[in-house]
């Protein structure tokens, strides 16, 4: 059970508050899309969810407990993350970043047990990153590569997997599928799943509920299907070149922009 | 894994050994093999034969292992720690920082009188120790900072350039405090492991062990880092006070083999690649002791064939190395798949 009580994210800088006010709830099974355009603050509440930055107010609480002030190997053990930022070393081979995943459950040595083993062989399995196990991990496509993230992120067996913009840079058919997995990933293991996107189509298809951020400050809730009749994606999402439309539940180019093209 | 890592660190293991032994045979004056292992275990043997091997050859075979195997593990941990393939204590001016350090002290000393030299004398092993860890920890900390804002080979360079720098600077220095009387022993300007006194192995080798375990020690969230700083942070690493201890342990390595030996090149940069090419993976605490055995290895290679009975003395360490270790690295940065991406 995820739990955001009355917080509020941003920095301690110019950029100040980026959100506030926020109480939300997800509960294990969920798959929560967040969907924002760019900058309108998808990535600070994940990070400050999953404790990479301090909230400016109110907590994030997983399973009652408060995430900021847990030890930092026990909220490893609770909260996996995938990020768009890749700063990896050399000399990285596929099965070392994967089996990185258990050092919050080894002891010193950070020596693999079975159940550790098994965890990863799951997650290999799942994720379907067998075939290139011993590949180095800078050698291998920015597809395998997410791939690999997400597997990392299952062999990390979390309550709460957070994943920012991770299908950016796949194609349409990768999309579905990983999105299509972590939403099963969700119901079976009864991980709390949220996951970032601009992704519009696909999330409205897949959440189970939509956290709507409107780059203004401000955010809405609810199902997709709730989102869309309201109003509140076109409100996010619309500019002179693009309407979303609810009957359709999807874009379409709106017909200035047509006309000059 | 865990198979190919005792394989491999046995096979090291033997042949250092089998290298100590010639080394400790072969020289100016060959030595039947019988009076070497004599000498060495105490039972029948020539006095001579137990001078030369006791007192001039080991202190220089334990010097060159000791001194590589700590190169060998500053390597890894600083190629983890820069995220940077070709990062080590004498590519990235450590040495050259801490050469600078000790030829600061040294002439502060002579200028400020004879009773500073005699006691720098005197206390030659602590306070020449104490000196270079000065000088590499102001390096160390320095290459880091600017390691977050420059790519991995501009750092390279920048490492090179104030290693050049420092090593004039050394230069200059050590003449003006001869003149004023203070001395640092011959040799030490270049790399050799020759010059280091029996009685200054205790001094070489206590720090490197407490650098050793720290490295131990640290080797388990150092490989979470591997994967960048936030996701080291999502495994419930520590990341500044990581920072800090593999610091520690890297100048704890690196200064006594500054102190002692001089900025010997290359082994600490090759001898991670070694390492990770048996082990078969990046993972920090399989390759420390392959790192510390094939370092150890390459230094005493290059010693042997520097000792090695040769019409005149005319090798120098570093020259060795250079020839052994720059083909290397360039082919590293060619060929290796491990670092395609950061050329």
């Amino acid at each position: 059970m995820l739990d955001l009580q009355s917080l509020a994210v941003g920095y301690r800088n110019t950029r100040g508050v980026v959100l506030s006010g926020i109480d939300l709830a997800a509960a294990p099974g969920d798959f929560v899309c967040i969907l924002g355009r760019n900058g309108s603050g998808k990535s600070t509440l994940m990070r400050t969810i999953a404790a990479l930055q301090t909230s400016l107010d109110g907590a994030v609480l997983l399973d009652g407990e408060d995430v900021a002030s847990m030890r930092p190997a026990t909220r490893a053990r609770r909260i996996a993350v995938v990020l768009t930022e890749r700063q990896f070393n050399p000399g990285l081979r596929v099965e070392d970043v994967i089996a990185l995943a258990r050092q919050p459950f080894t002891g010193w040595q950070g020596e693999l047990a079975d159940k550790d083993r098994a965890a990863i062989a799951d997650a290999v399995a799942v994720a379907g990153v067998g075939p290139f196990l011993r590949r180095y991990f800078s050698d291998i496509s920015d597809g395998e590569r997410q791939r690999v993230m997400i597997a990392r992120a299952l062999a990390q067996t979390p309550r709460l997997m957070v994943l920012d913009e991770i299908t950016a840079f796949l194609d349409l058919p990768s999309r579905v599928e990983i999105m299509a997995l972590l939403r099963s990933q969700a119901k079976q293991k009864g991980q709390v799943v949220l996951l970032s996107s601009h992704d519009l189509d696909l999330s409205l298809q897949l959440a189970d509920s939509v956290w709507l951020l409107d780059g203004g400050g401000g955010f809405s809730v609810g199902t997709p299907e709730e989102l869309s009749q309201s109003g509140h994606v076109g409100q996010a999402f619309d500019n002179e070149a693009i309407r979303f439309s609810p009957s359709q539940g999807r874009f379409e180019i709106s017909s200035s922009a047509s006309a000059n093209t | 894994m865990a198979a190919r890592v005792s394989t491999s660190g046995a096979a090291l293991l033997g042949s250092l050994a089998a290298l100590s032994l010639l080394t400790l045979t072969y020289g100016q004056i060959a030595l039947p093999l019988t009076d070497t292992v004599g000498a060495l275990t105490g039972t029948q043997s020539t006095d001579l034969a137990r001078q030369i091997v006791l007192e001039i050859r080991l202190p220089r075979v334990a010097a060159a292992i000791i001194a590589g195997a700590a190169l060998g593990m500053a390597g890894v941990l600083m190629q983890a720690l820069f995220r940077n393939p070709v990062a080590d204590a004498w590519s990235l001016g450590l040495l050259a920082g801490g050469q600078l350090g000790v030829a600061l002290t040294v002439t502060a000393a002579a200028f400020a009188g004879p009773a500073a030299v005699s006691f720098l004398t005197f206390f030659e092993g602590p306070s020449i120790t104490l000196a270079a860890a000065a000088g590499v920890a102001v390096a160390a900390f320095a290459m880091l900072a600017l390691g977050r804002r420059v790519g991995a080979i501009t750092l390279l360079v920048i490492g090179l350039m104030l290693g050049f720098t420092s090593q004039g600077l050394t230069s200059v220095l050590l003449h003006f405090a001869a003149r004023a009387g203070g001395r640092v022993y011959g040799g030490w300007r270049d790399a050799s492991f020759a010059g280091v006194a029996p009685s200054a192995l205790a001094w070489l080798s206590l720090p490197i062990l407490i650098g050793a375990c720290v490295a131990i020690a640290t080797a388990k969230p150092l490989s979470s880092l591997l994967l960048g700083e936030t996701y080291a942070r999502s495994l419930g690493v520590k990341v500044t006070s990581l920072r800090h201890a593999v610091l520690a342990a890297t100048v704890l390595l690196v200064a006594p083999v500054v102190a002692f030996c001089g900025p010997v090149s290359f082994v600490g940069l090759i001898a991670p690649h070694f390492a990770r090419a048996l082990a078969g993976t990046a993972r920090i605490l399989p390759l420390l002791p392959l790192a510390a055995l094939d370092g150890a290895l390459l230094a005493l290679a290059g010693d042997a064939i520097v000792h090695a009975p040769w019409e005149q003395h005319f090798l120098h360490l570093n020259a060795i190395l250079a020839i052994v270790g720059a083909p290397v690295v360039i082919l590293i940065l060619i060929f290796s798949a491990a670092v395609r991406q950061w050329r």
